[in-house]
């Protein structure tokens, strides 16, 4: 039987940030496309109700002020659903440093939007998990905590990727002549 | 059982709850409990307004269209939340333009001031008034488009004053000051709390077949709006 392997503090890390994140990135996508109008049956409904929250979002991102309207347009409808994906994969563990790095520029984006809207005084709602919920020093110390745990995930990972597999065999101890 | 099993399982899991929750929820939010104003806790209806289509409590200043459309859509907004703004100053607009001018649509305005907006109250107060001398639309279009402004100084008075008539003005200050439009008000925001209304704008149609209401929560684009009003107000 395989057996585990070796525990040790760094992978008790990755492996809570990565189930952390990934279930935050799942609920944000998915609270984004079926919040607040959850209208399931029949499918014109479905299709209504998605596309209501998703133009709800677009003018939550639009009240930033950041970007044009074809940005805006482009980022409602891509990036509720490239939050679950990346949330998934996270949660697979595949190609675990690619993720990890793309999730941190993500948070750290969003985190800086956040920060800006804050200290702006902008009367707008986060945007963040589809509800509304206006931009306070809750929202800052929340999202920069997801930030942190993005950063440490990141980190830990590529230190992981330098060490040894810990199945790898050992390495041969040179021949004396 | 090794970790990839586990993690599998997981997987497998949480798109099973997703499906679940999708596909055997109850379905849509139409409650099946009511019309507006039919509740068990029905307050007397405030004098002055009138019942169409089975929606009651309507202040008929402050709605538009023809009382026998298709359908009723009623929109609970608070004159300081920025995503009734947007509704109003992108959505309503067309929606008058294209459903309520040509008689599809009978749309009502109802006030549901949020606490947290300390002056969103004051707006509704005077836009209700403005109503009752038939200077609704030029009001509200001037609140909504000036919200930033009043929102930061509590200058209500001061932005209607600026698209009336020193005339009308006067009889909107008179409205106002007699205090008797706020239980028009009072009722909208009860009315609101009972179906709940969560957050603002939500919107709700009615149609004539008697079936629930269709809700719509937060801001929604004229385009997907209409994809849905063609759908019900035929």
């Amino acid at each position: 039987m395989m057996e585990s392997a070796p525990f040790n503090y760094r992978r008790l890390i990755i492996l809570v940030s990565r189930l952390a994140l990934a279930g935050i990135f799942i609920y944000a996508g998915y609270s984004k496309i079926f919040y607040p109008n959850q209208m399931f049956r029949p499918v014109a409904l479905l299709k209504f109700s998605v596309l209501a929250n998703l133009s709800n979002f677009g003018n939550q991102v639009n009240s930033y002020k950041l970007l044009p309207q074809a940005g805006v347009d482009f980022v409602a409808h891509t990036l509720p659903f490239a939050e679950i994906m990346i949330g998934l994969l996270l949660l697979i563990g595949w190609r675990l440093r690619i993720w990890a790095c793309i999730v941190t520029l993500l948070l750290l984006s969003f985190f800086a939007m956040v920060t800006r809207a804050y200290i702006l005084h902008l009367p707008i709602d986060c945007g963040c998990f589809g509800k509304p919920e206006p931009v306070t020093s809750f929202t800052l110390l929340r999202d920069g905590s997801f930030l942190l745990l993005a950063c440490l995930l990141t980190f830990f990972v590529f230190q992981e990727a330098r060490k040894p597999h810990p199945w790898a065999a050992p390495a041969e101890a040179p021949r004396s002549a | 059982m090794n970790r990839r099993f586990i993690v599998r399982a997981m997987l497998l899991g949480c798109l099973s709850l997703a499906s679940v929750h999708l596909l055997a929820s109850p379905g849509n939010q139409k409650s099946p409990a009511k019309r507006t104003g039919v509740s068990s806790a029905a307050a007397p209806a405030v004098e002055g307004t009138i019942t169409v289509n089975g929606v009651t409590d309507i202040d008929p200043t402050k709605a538009f269209g023809s009382r026998n459309a298709p359908v009723v859509m009623e929109i609970y907004s608070d004159f300081q939340c920025p995503a009734c703004k947007q509704l109003f100053l992108t959505t309503t607009q067309r929606v008058m333009d294209n459903y309520v001018n040509t008689g599809k649509i009978y749309l009502v305005h109802r006030d549901f001031p949020l606490p947290m907006h300390a002056y969103s109250r004051v707006a509704a107060i005077y836009s209700r008034a403005a109503a009752h001398i038939g200077k609704c639309e030029v009001v509200e279009q001037a609140l909504f488009e000036n919200q930033e402004k009043w929102e930061a100084t509590g200058d209500v008075k001061g932005t209607v004053a600026a698209v009336l008539s020193p005339a009308d003005m006067k009889k909107v200050q008179a409205l106002v000051d007699s205090k008797t439009l706020e239980a028009l008000i009072d009722r909208d925001k009860q009315l609101g709390m009972n179906i709940p209304v969560n957050q603002t704008p939500t919107s709700r149609l009615y149609t004539r077949d008697g079936q629930p209401p269709y809700p719509v929560i937060g801001y929604v684009s004229f385009d997907v709006l209409k994809t849905l009003l063609d759908q019900i107000a035929k």
